[in-house]
């Protein structure tokens, strides 16, 4: 049994089955990020104003990584041309080319693009009045870090502030822009974009209020348990704090004080957390979200107050916001808004393509792939020429996408 | 075929074959019956696969319509099983909660459009047939063949799994509308959508290689108006798999985003649920969800259709023994059908405020795709007239195909215009309506694909007298099942309702000073009936299943591989046919349907058959 035109075209169609076969493949994709594309633009034509991003991109990487993809769609028919003329040496030293672009495009993606967002924070306010009363106040992070003398006047970073939205929103100033920020500060909406560079993170002290003899765990079981908890493995101390109760562990951190509540929660004891300090932390932290900061501990809140520093504002715009002035804060994550959503999941869906597309490459290039080549070369270069086909597409793709995501 | 040498060449071929076979045969069970990538294996893995979810999913539906009947008791026979298998705090004693009730109808729905009558209509009928009728050795790409098949396996293996996991599997309907499935706590609802996305997955490797198999590996001699009327309803179908399920891929990744990564595609701004504000950022658009699902969901309903009326045009032509009447309409109709299928999605989405515009447009567009169905359906009527028809069981139920299709169809009209759709949307009208179509119709043109296709794959005929028990039973069940459901749909009855609507009915106490109690006792009543039906069709189905497998090995043998005298190719194959298929070259000389003509000496004349 021997399938017909695996490798000739068929006369009256003009195609080989495979090239037939990937652009049915690929017409089956176009619906796919078609439909994608559509959502995009219903979102964002539904989005309210002052709500869909524009110009977070850095566009000159994006542009950067566009000419890496067009330069390898060039590479990826210079192979296949190569192997036309028979010439496998010729063919290895284009697709490597391709593979170097892809490796290169993604590592830009990976690497860089997409974790530098995972740091870069938006923070709503629950009541703008409050950056009001710190713009009058004066910036005392930063006469403290005595950068520049004098504290930043109120009026400066009101500027900024304004600024950033309106570019970010709207692109240029206008009537519309100013009625939306206007309408932004006085309902709590508005977004200030930044670094969080420390924050004051709580020490929590644990306390042991109780132990219940009738919870069906022995008295040796949770003495155990609690040994296991305590800073020193001192098992007469067990006994005691089981008893009368008192202090577990003080000024320890978050992950042991709530490992500590749940360990001891099964064994029958009463735990109370209550946050005895708070510790300065100088850090860029990742991913945040809003629960990270605001979570109750004892009435307290986990992180007592982030020092922010705005967007573009040459280190002047360093503001601290107390936990209970955060209504939400969220990083460049897709939970952070529709824009994001769609940002991450066109992108993510076109990475993995480019991800397929390299180990396509790369079986093609190691000696099982190349197998068929001295089996039947004209069916590995209509291999190598279908193949051609879809990484055209996927480079077609982001050419759409450049402009909708880091342009428009 | 003049030459001396032909024939020797063509035993050695044979001969050749034979072997061929023959080492195929001493290949491992696994290679030739588990992982084939023989077409036809493939097609009677989905077929078979296909036959036990449409039973599984019936079954869901016959323990639901108990608690629509008699809501709050225990399940006879099932409850204990049940209450074993999912836990006692889904069905507690036996007796179905609500939650379990969502369970099985959103699953219900999934597994009968994607997991039954897909993989049955399309893939198994599609993969067997298709490749035989246009003279093929194989489909274009037997690995991707296969691999389109465990991707189903897959995509079925995780929906089944579904129901055993803490909270069971989706249930926020085969739809899955957010912001209910977006925010529904347990963990169906992820698990449906990457059941899903193997089972697009899978529909694409089957789409992409039956329209490559029939582009490219035709017989010579077979044009493109030699086609029979079934590789064209593949071909369209195929292409509307291809086309219409991307979006919904699309629409299940945002989804799967919204549960997994928290996102805020079809959650809009100032979600709240359950008295708390759900904390997402907002700005998503939940229509966007029912535009992206709708744009497969409809071309859906073909996908499910066209199958089984090419399925229908097969057995009609062979058993009237003429011509399919009006051929080249036929052709013409199926291909505008699968075009305007793409535009007429948001007629499911009258009663969500879009605005008049659209509605109108996309009432007119259905009301237009009514033409070509209703061409497809006059040409199949008007085949009957004047044919010397053979009542055998497979044309028992292409015959019943017609007039509960038709009804299907005619009742889809007022559903089609939005001012009576009003009325009407998610009712029990629309479920009596799209089971008319989807039942009584493509599950029959399926039955008759089997009763049919049957000896070609076996060698041996099903029991003529079960299958006429088996359909007789099912035409009448079928039609007591869901005619009384038009009555109730029109008397107000909601669908997806676990107590079968007795909040709403007359007699509930609690309504009596208020207006919203509107289904009389007779209304009620019917539930009573239609699940005793819905019991009954189940019985009767049993007949079809003992025969199925006893006619494997006991069936009556067929004197010959046509034993039909059908025209088409798929005859030409021995029987049943190697891997590989032909035993002699195909050429093709004439038109599918030469029945009855005049001056042959037969009253069928095959495609293969040259002319003198």
């Amino acid at each position: 049994m021997e399938i017909p035109y695996t490798v000739k075209p068929r006369p009256d169609t003009g195609l080989y089955n495979a090239k037939l076969g990937i652009w049915l493949f690929l017409a089956s994709e176009v619906m796919l990020f078609g439909a994608l594309f559509s959502s995009y633009v219903l979102l964002r034509v539904g989005a309210e104003p002052g709500t869909w991003s524009m110009g977070l991109m850095d566009l000159l990487v994006g542009a950067g990584n566009t000419m890496v993809l067009i330069a390898s769609s060039m590479f990826v028919v210079l192979a296949w041309a190569e192997l036309k003329q028979g010439n496998l040496a010729g063919y290895k030293k284009w697709k490597w080319a391709t593979i170097a672009c892809a490796v290169l495009f993604l590592f830009v993606k990976w690497g860089y693009e997409w974790p530098s967002k995972f740091k870069h924070y938006d923070v709503w306010l629950n009541n703008a009045t409050v950056l009001q009363e710190k713009f009058d106040e004066g910036y005392h992070e930063v006469a403290s870090h005595g950068e520049h003398g004098d504290a930043a006047h109120g009026a400066d970073v009101e500027k900024y502030v304004k600024k950033i939205y309106t570019t970010r929103f709207f692109k240029e100033e206008s009537k519309d822009s100013q009625l939306a920020f206007d309408d932004a500060w006085r309902n709590g909406t508005l977004a200030l974009s930044g670094h969080i560079n420390a924050y004051e993170e709580a020490q929590i002290d644990v306390r042991i209020t109780g132990w219940k003899a009738d919870a069906g765990v022995s008295e040796d079981a949770a003495d155990e348990a609690l040994v296991k908890q305590l800073a020193k493995q001192d098992t007469e101390d067990a006994a005691g704090l089981r008893l009368n109760g008192g202090y577990l562990r003080e000024k320890t951190d978050y992950d042991t004080a709530k490992r500590a509540e749940y360990a001891l929660g099964q064994a029958g004891f009463t735990v109370a957390l209550s946050v005895a300090g708070y510790k300065r932390v100088e850090a860029h932290p990742w991913m945040w979200r809003t629960k990270r900061v605001t979570e109750d501990i004892g009435g307290k809140p986990r992180v007592s107050s982030i020092v922010f520093e705005l967007d573009d504002s040459h280190h002047k715009g360093i503001i601290t916001l107390n936990a209970g002035d955060i209504k939400r804060l969220s990083a460049y994550e897709p939970k952070h808004s529709t824009f994001f959503g769609i940002y991450y999941t066109i992108t993510g869906l076109h990475a993995a393509h480019v991800f397929g597309g390299i180990l396509i490459m790369l079986y093609n290039m190691l000696p099982i792939g190349l197998g068929l080549w001295h089996r039947d070369r004209e069916q590995f270069t209509n291999r190598i020429e279908s193949f051609g086909l879809f990484w055209h597409f996927v480079d077609l793709v982001w050419i759409f996408l450049f402009p909708i995501l880091y342009i428009l | 075929m003049s030459a001396t040498s032909e024939p020797a060449k063509t035993a050695e071929a044979t001969e050749e074959q034979h072997d061929e076979h023959h080492e195929h045969h001493e290949q491992s069970f696994w290679r030739t019956y588990i992982f084939s990538t023989d077409h036809k294996v493939i097609g009677m893995q989905y077929g078979f696969c296909g036959l036990a979810f449409l039973f599984f999913g019936f079954c869901l539906i016959a323990t639901m319509r108990w608690s629509m009947a008699y809501d709050g008791q225990a399940v006879p026979f099932v409850g204990p099983l049940l209450e074993a298998l999912l836990g006692n705090n889904v069905a507690r004693g036996g007796v179905m909660s609500p939650e379990l009730y969502n369970v099985f109808g959103a699953m219900h729905g999934t597994i009968m459009v994607f997991m039954g009558i897909v993989p049955a209509a399309f893939a198994a009928f599609g993969n067997y047939v298709v490749p035989l009728q246009i003279g093929a050795v194989d489909m274009a790409f037997p690995r991707m063949n296969m691999a389109s098949f465990w991707a189903f396996f897959l995509g079925c293996v995780i929906m089944m799994v579904s129901f055993f996991i803490p909270g069971g599997a989706a249930q926020a309907g085969w739809t899955s509308y957010s912001p209910l499935a977006s925010v529904i706590p347990t963990d169906g609802q992820t698990y449906w959508l990457i059941g899903m996305v193997m089972l697009i997955t899978s529909s694409l490797l089957g789409a992409v290689n039956f329209i490559a198999t029939i582009i490219n590996l035709r017989a010579p001699g077979m044009t493109w108006l030699r086609l029979p009327f079934f590789v064209w309803a593949q071909f369209i179908t195929a292409f509307l798999l291809l086309l219409a399920f991307p979006p919904l891929e699309a629409a299940g990744i945002l989804q799967l985003m919204d549960r997994v990564l928290e996102t805020s595609f079809f959650l809009p701004t100032g979600l709240v649920v359950g008295g708390q504000d759900v904390d997402v950022s907002g700005g998503g658009s939940p229509l966007l969800w029912q535009h992206l699902f709708w744009f497969l969901a409809h071309p859906e309903v073909y996908v499910l259709v066209l199958p089984g009326m090419g399925i229908v045009a097969e057995v009609i032509a062979n058993n009237t023994r003429k011509p399919i009447w009006g051929y080249k309409y036929l052709v013409g109709s199926v291909v505008v059908l699968g075009f305007l299928a793409f535009i007429v999605w948001a007629h499911h989405m009258y009663m969500t405020g879009m605005g008049t515009v659209i509605s109108a447009f996309f009432q007119t567009t259905t009301l237009l795709i009514s033409i070509p169905s209703v061409i497809i359906l006059t040409c199949l009527l008007v085949s009957l007239w004047g044919g010397s028809i053979r009542f055998n069981t497979p044309m028992l139920f292409a015959l019943a195909f017609l007039p509960m299709f038709g009804i299907g169809g005619l009742t889809g009209l007022p559903l089609g215009f939005n001012f009576s759709d009003v009325a009407l949307h998610d009712s029990y009208y629309v479920i009596a309506h799209f089971h008319y179509v989807v039942a009584p119709g493509t599950i029959f043109a399926i039955f008759a694909g089997v009763y049919y296709w049957f000896p070609k794959m076996t060698g041996r005929r099903m029991s003529e007298f079960w299958g006429r028990v088996h359909f007789w039973g099912s035409l009448i069940f079928m039609n007591l099942i869901f005619m009384p459901m038009f009555a109730q749909g029109m008397a107000g009855m909601s669908r997806r309702m676990s107590d079968g609507g007795a909040t709403y009915s007359l007699s509930n106490p609690d309504n009596a000073d208020v207006t919203v109690g509107t289904l009389s006792d007779t209304i009620m009543g019917l539930n009573v009936s239609i699940s005793a039906a819905a019991w009954a069709m189940l019985v009767v189905q049993l007949p079809f299943i003992v025969n199925l497998f006893w006619s494997v090995k006991h069936g009556e043998k067929v004197e010959s591989d046509n034993p039909w005298q059908a025209t088409t190719l798929e005859w030409e194959t021995p029987t049943p046919p190697p891997h590989g298929n032909f035993t002699k070259e195909i050429k093709v000389y004439r038109d599918p349907y030469e029945y009855s003509v005049p001056g042959a000496k037969e009253d069928f004349t095959p495609q293969a058959q040259p002319a003198k």
